[in-house]
């Protein structure tokens, strides 16, 4: 076996600025497709629990396509398809001497639409699985639905898909990978095209694997300050609670 | 008609799929009477009890609570349901107090009771809260504005839920069975409350196995089976000569 120790440390510790600039699309996308997940994702919820027929149709067809078809096929369908088909073709947008690639965009775009999708099955679970004596309790105070939601419910429901949200958010960050195909320079298109040059893909992709792995473990370290803060079950992190002082032992 | 009446409840019919949980029942509370429903469990007694404030639908009947028509609107002389933000208008003069307590889990006490009347009456944030600890201090829990449910006691947090039911001061409070569910030792403090609002004039109706309150404290005992209403009157009356065989039985086995 060949492996290049120096090679391998030098990409490592100090990467190219081709690299640190996909390691930094990786980023965003990631944060901006699951921020929009999740907004989308409620909406998508709340019509999926809708009363109204027509509603609650539209998101469980959404949800089954969505779920049962595989990202990289939708990533290609909207950048790639809805052009071939004149429908929709994503052009490149500059504000303020920044340009947001249209490959970008319909990465991102494909990205959040998937993800809204497993979102919104977490949050239907997250409500259900709130006690049914909290909807009652706030129904006789008078509380209106939606307020019943945004105060009670959804507060609560956010503590209990707190774990399964930090899963999502852990998958998103490695499926980002998955945009290289429409030709976004992430991280793993940028070792490819490295590695093309050089052909030291044993080197490169260890040091891909590991820019990976760092990323999901910062996540980690976030995930368990969060749960022990926020799961449910303990009280709210504002809550200062009162430690007994040991009685010493005379 | 002459009477002051708080609750009129006509005819009132409920099913849950092929089981007739209400039939017919005609059910009246004036204002300022504490009403203590009792009966076998299966009798229909909580069922009416959530009919009131419409957590339960009813399917033919109408239930009238301070002079509105609760969950239906009348048009040309049919009933048809409700939107379901008016019905949450009308349900803030009715307050509930579960078996189960039911406190807002991600909320400390002086949230869980100041919540409602901020949002829904209107009340200044500083207001709500001092009117909260004024009802934390009357059910006897002054030092726990800070606590979150987890961290009370049953009967504290039945205390609690009374408190955020009278922070909308409703007309009318309804209590679903608010001690079956508490460890023995905990029952007395609970009825201790109960007890102190129906002397302070309020309109109170009571499911309860408590049959010890039921004689001391209630105006009128109306018991309940198969869906009916079998008897009702003053406590002295249905404790000491019950009419109804069935209240017989009933008043055999929980006595002993």
């Amino acid at each position: 076996m060949h492996f290049d120790w120096a090679y391998f440390w030098a990409q490592l510790i100090t990467p190219s600025g081709a690299f640190l600039a996909g390691l930094g699309l990786t980023i965003i996308m990631s944060v901006t497709a699951q921020l929009l997940g999740f907004i989308f994702g409620l909406a998508v919820a709340f019509a999926r629990m809708s009363p109204n027929k027509f509603l609650n149709f539209i998101a469980a067809s959404y949800i089954w396509i969505i779920r049962g078809t595989p990202l990289l096929v939708q990533i290609v369908f909207i950048y790639t398809g809805l052009a071939a088909a004149g429908l929709v073709r994503f052009e490149d947008i500059t504000a303020f001497g920044i340009t947001f690639p249209g490959n970008l965009q319909a990465g991102i775009l494909a990205l959040a639409i998937n993800e809204a999708a497993y979102m919104a099955e977490i949050y239907r679970a997250g409500i259900s699985a709130v006690d049914r004596g909290q909807f009652e309790a706030a129904k006789a105070l008078g509380m209106p639905p939606m307020m019943l939601m945004r105060h009670i419910v959804l507060p609560q429901a956010f503590r209990i898909i707190l774990l399964p949200v930090g899963n999502q958010f852990n998958i998103m960050l490695k499926n980002t990978t998955l945009v290289s195909v429409i030709g976004v320079s992430e991280m793993l298109l940028v070792t490819e095209t490295i590695n093309s040059a050089t052909f030291r893909t044993f080197e490169l992709y260890s040091v891909l694997g590991i820019y990976f792995l760092l990323l999901t473990s910062l996540w980690n370290i976030f995930m368990m300050w969060a749960e022990k803060h926020y799961a449910l079950g303990r009280p709210a992190a504002k809550a200062p609670r009162a430690v007994p002082a040991l009685e010493p032992v005379q | 008609m002459s009477e002051d009446l708080l609750i009129e409840a006509t005819g009132v019919e409920k099913w849950f799929g092929p089981v007739k949980v209400l039939d017919r029942v005609d059910f009246k509370v004036g204002r300022g009477e504490v009403v203590v429903l009792i009966g076998p469990s299966g009798s229909g007694k909580t069922t009416l009890l959530r009919c009131i404030n419409h957590l339960e639908e009813v399917q033919s009947g109408r239930i009238v609570v301070n002079g509105s028509l609760i969950g239906y609107r009348e048009r040309n002389g049919k009933l048809i349901s409700d939107k379901e933000r008016n019905i949450a208008v009308q349900r803030r003069d009715v307050g509930m107090v579960f078996q189960r307590f039911n406190l807002f889990a991600n909320m400390n006490v002086l949230e869980n009771i100041s919540l409602a009347p901020r949002l829904l009456r209107g009340t200044a944030k500083s207001k709500a809260e001092e009117q909260a600890r004024i009802l934390l201090t009357r059910v006897g829990l002054p030092e726990k504005e800070n606590a979150f449910p987890v961290e009370l006691s049953g009967g504290q947090q039945q205390r609690v839920a009374i408190a955020r039911a009278l922070a909308m001061q409703p007309a009318v409070l309804l209590f679903d069975e608010p001690t079956s569910a508490l460890d023995p030792e905990m029952v007395g403090e609970v009825l201790a409350v109960m007890r102190d609002l129906a002397t302070s004039g309020m309109t109170m109706v009571v499911v309860t196995h408590e049959m010890g309150f039921a004689r001391q404290v209630a105006d009128r005992v109306v018991v309940m089976a198969e869906g009916k209403i079998i008897e009702q009157g003053a406590p002295e009356q249905i404790f000491t000569s019950p009419a109804h065989p069935k209240t017989r039985s009933l008043l055999a086995a929980v006595l002993h």
